[in-house]
């Protein structure tokens, strides 16, 4: 096949009522069969013939799966199925997280975002994930119904490639927890696509910084890059300078290079690898000076 | 392939409609009910042309399965004008000459109505963001951002 | 010259910003395009196996397992098209024989009862290869050791202007040659050489192409089709198949968007070729998105290399440009690219010593076809940089440089023509005024610099030169007018301006004008094609010729009953008037049953049915060896852009703060309508300019979707864009006119990259500006770290 089909390939639409009905079903048809939500991925793949499933088990109906709850001593919870435009519309999200928000509304279109769902952006795996920075940043978890139960993954480790997770068949990622952000903290997602709005990431950069009066500079930063490396990365030298001298615009440059070495960026029809690293740099000191001001 | 029963709203119409697995919303609505005010451009939830409104959020309808539809309320082009009245938006798109070759038409007016009635006095930014998904190759798109400037000012009390 | 008369309340419909006719219909969803039209359940849907190969010779191809497959209903191939297409050399069959030219070629074509069946027997076609070594670039392809595309190019039929040369890639070669050119640079006083490139692009109209076949067992055939040209697809199919115009009915509805891409023919003749092995039942052959990116037409690529010298007061004195053109696969339109970019290869300068070579090179790349500027953006993308930099060389100012340059009536044009009177040295000066031209303004932030650039260009319709057009005025017993016309109606809004001008000549309110649709090759009057911006000028010749047909009658018809003159009577807002007895009678009340006679028994008139037509008879022949002679064009629309650009220095992101267009329509028959084709064209110029460019690896288009094809979405738009018009009357168009559709996108690229290299002082080689590309140059140029 030289071109994607015109329409989508057969399968059977699967709409299990309980979460272990579904979570059986799946391990039962493992390698055959999916969960989907907003389809934003899973409807292209399967046009492309890269995906050939049998089964697409729907699962945004199920339990817990359409909430959002913030819970002022524990932090934020976004089912699965919540949609990003809701994310993003959502004041306890834009009070408490307004870097997931800020991060949320550069993906592709509002219309697009009306499928398009924070846990299918970690779950699709792309290093190019516009929320998944922010993800990190925050030290989110996933919640995962598999067939022994649920359980908790946190999403630094959920990577273990390009399209790659730690999922095993009958998993359901149910929602993505948020903590509690550090007290007063500042965030910033920059983003370089090719178009003003709209585009995937060339280059994104995800920072956090507060105030840590037990940090030799007086704040620690995270920081996640995406579309540089084979996965979303936190480049953890470049948190080390931020944290371990003082707070200088040539630290914030230094922290910058070291970012921008941090990265394994290729050659791709989106950018060269060369560029990639530079934005790093570029970008990931913007990020820095945006965060640092807001702090104060 | 298994067949699935469904039943939904289509502009303000009850239709019950047996659907395969595999149909989208936007092979539904033009391939089976002959409702082709909705355009496929791209099949990829890329160029907006198919957009509809879904419980009234605007949506991608090669992006949706017909059968995720039971029990829901879809809205199309067609479902825009009221007692021959034409929606405000449309007459804004019309009076700009923001319409060319009109095969992106009924999906920017989807996504216009959406923005204006969650957002009754956008931004230029934010009308910008709200049509990013919409591509158009004819316009250059300034009409249309006029447009539906002045649909918002037109739904201003007087 | 036509003259408008004012209506009684003032209004002119020509020259009045009316409403479109198809808006109406467009906002409501209610517009019928050409995948809308509904044929119920005895509809077959086809699918395209093509080539994966860019070069190979087909050894062998089995399509009996296909065959086989339940729901399959016919499998074509080459051997079902012997036949040779093409519209100005005819060097394709519609599918491949015993060799494919580049990825997607077709090699066979499926029937069956859906697209996913249809798809299922594709995959089972088995075809063997023999992969050959191919070309890849143009300049490469002219080498005497290049693998050879067309061994046949000898004997394929051509029209008498284009020139092939057999035994090698070059399917046409255009040659100018004026002045002593080699003489010339030791008198100037700066002279510039450069090479610039333009990648492909595609045209990416929103609806995809789409087709649907029809034979009946006696051979006559309906197609349906998203078509710029139905009369010009009937012909050359017709030719293709061996059969006679009249036994293809080609039935186009509005058109999705165009831009060239649904020109000539491409991919419609597979869809008639499948549905002759199923008589009887319609086929409809539908594109997707990604066969789209590069199955149809395609825009060329080019590599042109440019040497412009001046004296020292900044007056240009020699010109030699040399085209290659990437033209793909099959030439059968791109070799007309190659001739309009030859004739106008000079661009809008008047220079005493020119040498113009405009190649046309086969390459195992994507079909080369017309795409919006036929060749034009191409050309003057770089010549516009050269002239830039020459401008500085020489340190003259370049608006400047272009006032004391840029060609005027009168003037000499390269091919011999003499120049008619042209507006471009006010298109100039109005859009230097209007961007400020010599100012420079404060940029947002301290990691931002901003620049200006100015482009001026020329463009002539580029089609033969007896292309013509025709069309009918009938009256209705309300009085309305319906006109019938074979153009296309893409979006430009030509149904409402050849509304506006029937209104006009014959003396009725634009509102009782409708115009017949959708086209139909038997009912609707032969028109050449939709393309070359020619239907405001050559079918509104035509319309303006049926409407003042219909008049003459009407007021004969009326002198005869009231006993006067024609001269005194006129047709004033539906009504025919006296002006010597000031008697008045309505339209509606004798356009169809005429007047009683006025001596006796008996009635006068009859429906009223006026014709017109319209061919330029006055276009010559150019010599082969120096392209001179007369008249090489109709006319020549001209036009300047400016804009003002802020760059980056963080990311090498480039944003057009403001931009100005300046076009010399002869006469804005429907003002805003013209603006709005100014308006849009430079925002295709601008996405042309920062995100456009097949990437193509081994003849491969590695981004054939809308991921990483990007175009300009509503938030890459200019905040400021002005649209100015002006009119130098146009002595062969209808009350002047000249087109605008393609024009607008002209200067797009090289005052953006000249407002780059004010800005950075960087050139780039090639569109499009992408940031990485922008900020890599400002990197090498130590402009940023």
């Amino acid at each position: 096949m030289l071109t994607a089909h015109p329409g989508l390939p057969e399968f059977d639409y699967i709409k299990p009522t309980t979460l272990p009905e579904a979570s059986q079903f799946l391990a039962e048809h493992a390698g055959e069969a999916r969960p989907f939500l907003g389809g934003t991925d899973t409807f292209v793949r399967l046009r492309d013939g890269a995906w050939k499933d049998k089964y697409l088990v729907d699962v945004k109906h199920l339990d817990g799966m359409q909430t959002l709850a913030f819970d002022p001593a524990a932090g934020l919870t976004v089912g699965a199925a919540v949609n990003m435009n809701r994310v993003i519309a959502a004041p306890e999200v834009q009070a408490h997280y307004p870097l997931l928000a800020e991060a949320a509304h550069t993906v592709a279109s509002y219309q697009l975002r009306t499928r398009a769902t924070l846990v299918g952006n970690a779950c699709n795996a792309s290093p190019a994930g516009d929320t998944v920075g922010a993800g990190l940043v925050l030290n989110a978890e996933l919640l995962i119904f598999g067939v022994d139960g649920g359980r908790r993954a946190p999403l630094a480790t959920f990577f273990r490639g390009p399209g790659k997770t730690t999922l095993r068949p009958g998993d359901i990622v149910t929602a993505i927890h948020y903590p509690l952000p550090p007290a007063g903290h500042a965030g910033r997602y920059l983003k370089l696509g090719r178009n003003a709005l709209g585009d995937l990431a060339i280059v994104g950069v995800t920072a956090l910084g507060y105030r840590d009066p037990a940090a030799p500079s007086g704040y620690r930063f995270r920081l996640a890059l995406a579309s540089v490396a084979p996965m979303p990365l936190r480049p953890v030298q470049a948190e080390a300078l931020l944290s371990d001298q003082p707070l200088s615009e040539a630290g914030l440059q230094a922290a910058a290079e070291a970012a921008a070495a941090a990265a394994t960026p290729i050659d791709d029809v989106r950018g060269g690898a060369e560029y990639r690293r530079l934005m790093v740099r570029n970008l990931t000191r913007q990020a820095l000076r945006d965060v640092w001001q807001r702090l104060g | 392939m298994a067949m699935h029963r469904i039943t939904f709203t289509l502009n303000g119409a009850r239709e019950r409609v047996e659907v395969p697995s595999n149909q989208t919303l936007l092979q539904l609505l033009r391939e089976r009910l002959a409702l082709t005010g909705t355009k496929n451009g791209c099949t990829a939830g890329e160029c907006g042309a198919c957009t509809v409104l879904w419980n009234g959020e605007p949506v991608n309808s090669c992006l949706v399965l017909a059968v995720e539809c039971d029990g829901t309320e879809v809205v199309t082009v067609e479902g825009l004008a009221h007692d021959r009245q034409l929606d405000p938006v449309q007459t804004a798109l019309l009076e700009a000459g923001g319409v060319q070759c009109g095969f992106c038409t009924p999906g920017v007016l989807l996504s216009a109505r959406a923005l204006l009635d969650r957002n009754p006095r956008p931004s230029d930014y934010e009308i910008r963001d709200a049509l990013t998904g919409n591509l158009c190759r004819c316009t250059g798109y300034l009409r249309i951002i006029e447009a539906v400037k002045a649909a918002a000012r037109a739904a201003e009390p007087a | 010259m036509l003259k408008t008369k004012p209506a009684a309340d003032g209004h002119t419909p020509v020259g009045d910003s009316v409403p479109r006719l198809d808006a109406h219909d467009k906002v409501t969803g209610a517009a019928q395009f050409a995948d809308d039209i509904q044929f119920g359940p005895g509809l077959l849907q086809a699918r395209i196996l093509r080539s994966p190969h860019a070069h190979a010779l087909i050894k062998r191809l089995d399509v009996s397992r296909a065959l086989a497959l339940p729901g399959v209903k016919a499998i074509v191939t080459g051997e079902q098209t012997p036949g040779y297409i093409g519209l100005y050399l005819q060097d394709r069959h519609i599918f491949c024989r015993d060799r494919v030219r580049y990825i997607g070629d077709p090699v066979a074509g499926v029937a069956a009862v859906d697209e996913a069946t249809a798809e299922q027997a594709v995959d089972l076609i088995e075809v063997e290869y023999e992969p050959l070594p191919a070309v890849f670039d143009p300049v490469e392809g002219t080498r005497p050791d290049a693998p050879l595309l067309h061994p046949d190019l000898g004997q394929y039929e051509a029209v008498n202007f284009i020139f092939p040369k057999p035994g090698s890639n070059i399917s046409n070669h255009f040659k100018i040659r004026r002045g002593d050119v080699a003489g010339a640079w030791a008198q100037c006083a700066a002279v510039v050489e450069r090479e610039y490139r333009v990648p492909h692009i595609q045209h990416v109209p929103i609806e995809p192409h789409v087709a649907v076949a029809k034979w009946d067992d006696k051979d006559k055939i309906t197609l349906w089709a998203s078509s710029q040209s139905p009369f010009a697809q009937r012909n050359l199919i017709a030719k293709a198949l061996h059969l006679s115009q009249s036994q293809i009915q080609v039935i186009a509805p509005y058109v999705g968007g165009g831009f060239g891409a649904k020109a000539g023919v491409s991919m419609e003749a597979l869809a008639v070729v499948i549905a002759g092995a199923v008589k009887g039942r319609p086929v409809k052959l539908r594109l997707t998105r990604e066969e789209e990116f590069f199955t149809t037409f395609v825009r060329q690529g080019l590599v042109a290399r440019f040497k412009v010298g001046c004296d020292q007061d900044g007056r240009l004195q020699a010109l030699e440009n040399t085209y290659y053109w990437d033209a793909g696969a099959y030439t059968e339109y791109g070799v007309n690219m190659t001739r309009a970019g030859g004739y106008s290869g000079t661009g809008p300068y008047d220079v005493p010593n020119v040498k113009v070579d405009s190649i046309c090179v086969y390459t195992n790349h994507p079909v080369g076809g017309p795409m919006r500027g036929f060749g034009m953006p191409e050309l003057h993308s770089g010549l516009e940089q050269a002239m830039d930099d020459l401008a500085h060389a020489v340190g003259v100012d370049p608006v400047e440089f272009r006032r004391r340059n840029c060609i005027r009536g009168g003037d000499i044009v390269a091919t011999g023509m003499t120049m008619h009177p042209t507006g471009l040295p006010e298109c100039i000066e109005k859009a230097a005024a209007a961007i400020n031209w010599g100012h420079k303004s404060s940029p947002s932030a301290p990691n931002k610099r901003r620049g200006k650039g100015m482009a001026i260009m020329w463009k002539a319709p580029a089609m033969p030169p007896n292309a013509g057009s025709s069309a009918r005025v009938q009256l209705n017993e309300d009085g309305t007018v319906m006109v019938s016309l074979g153009g296309q109606e893409i979006g430009q809004g030509t149904f409402t301006v050849m509304a506006q001008m029937a209104a006009a000549a014959l003396g009725v309110p634009y509102d009782w004008v409708k115009v017949a649709g959708p086209i139909d090759t038997d009912s609707s009057p032969y028109e050449w094609q939709t393309v070359a911006s020619r239907l405001t000028w050559s079918m509104g010749n035509a319309v303006s010729a049926a409407a003042r047909d219909a008049r003459r009658q009407i007021l004969e018809m009326v002198a005869k009953a009231w006993k006067e003159s024609p001269d005194d009577l006129d047709i004033v807002d539906g009504q025919v008037i006296s002006y010597k007895s000031e008697e008045a009678c309505s339209l509606k009340d004798l356009v169809i049953y005429g007047l009683p006679n006025p001596d006796g028994d008996g009635w006068i008139g009859g429906p009223v049915l006026g014709r017109g037509s319209f061919m330029p008879t006055y276009v010559t022949g150019l010599d082969p060896e120096t392209g001179q002679g007369p008249r090489a064009v109709v006319h020549y629309t001209t036009g300047a852009q400016a804009v003002e650009i802020e760059v980056d220095l963080d990311t090498g992101k480039v944003e057009v703060l403001r931009a100005v267009a300046a076009f010399d329509v002869g006469k804005a028959i429907n003002p805003d309508m013209v603006r709005a084709q100014m308006e849009g064209g430079l925002v295709q110029g601008i996405s042309t300019a920062f995100f456009e460019s097949l990437q193509l690896k081994n003849g491969r288009v590695l981004n054939p979707s809308f991921v990483d094809y990007r175009i300009a979405t509503a938030a890459d738009a200019p905040p400021q864009l002005e649209a100015i018009i002006v009119e130098v009357p146009q002595d062969d168009g209808p009350w002047g006119a000249r087109g605008i559709g393609e024009h607008s996108m002209v200067p797009t690229i090289p005052a953006i990259a000249n407002a780059l290299y004010d800005a950075v002082g960087i050139r780039l080689e090639a569109p499009p500006f992408t940031a990485e590309k922008v900020y890599l140059a400002m990197r090498a140029a130590g402009v940023v770290q």
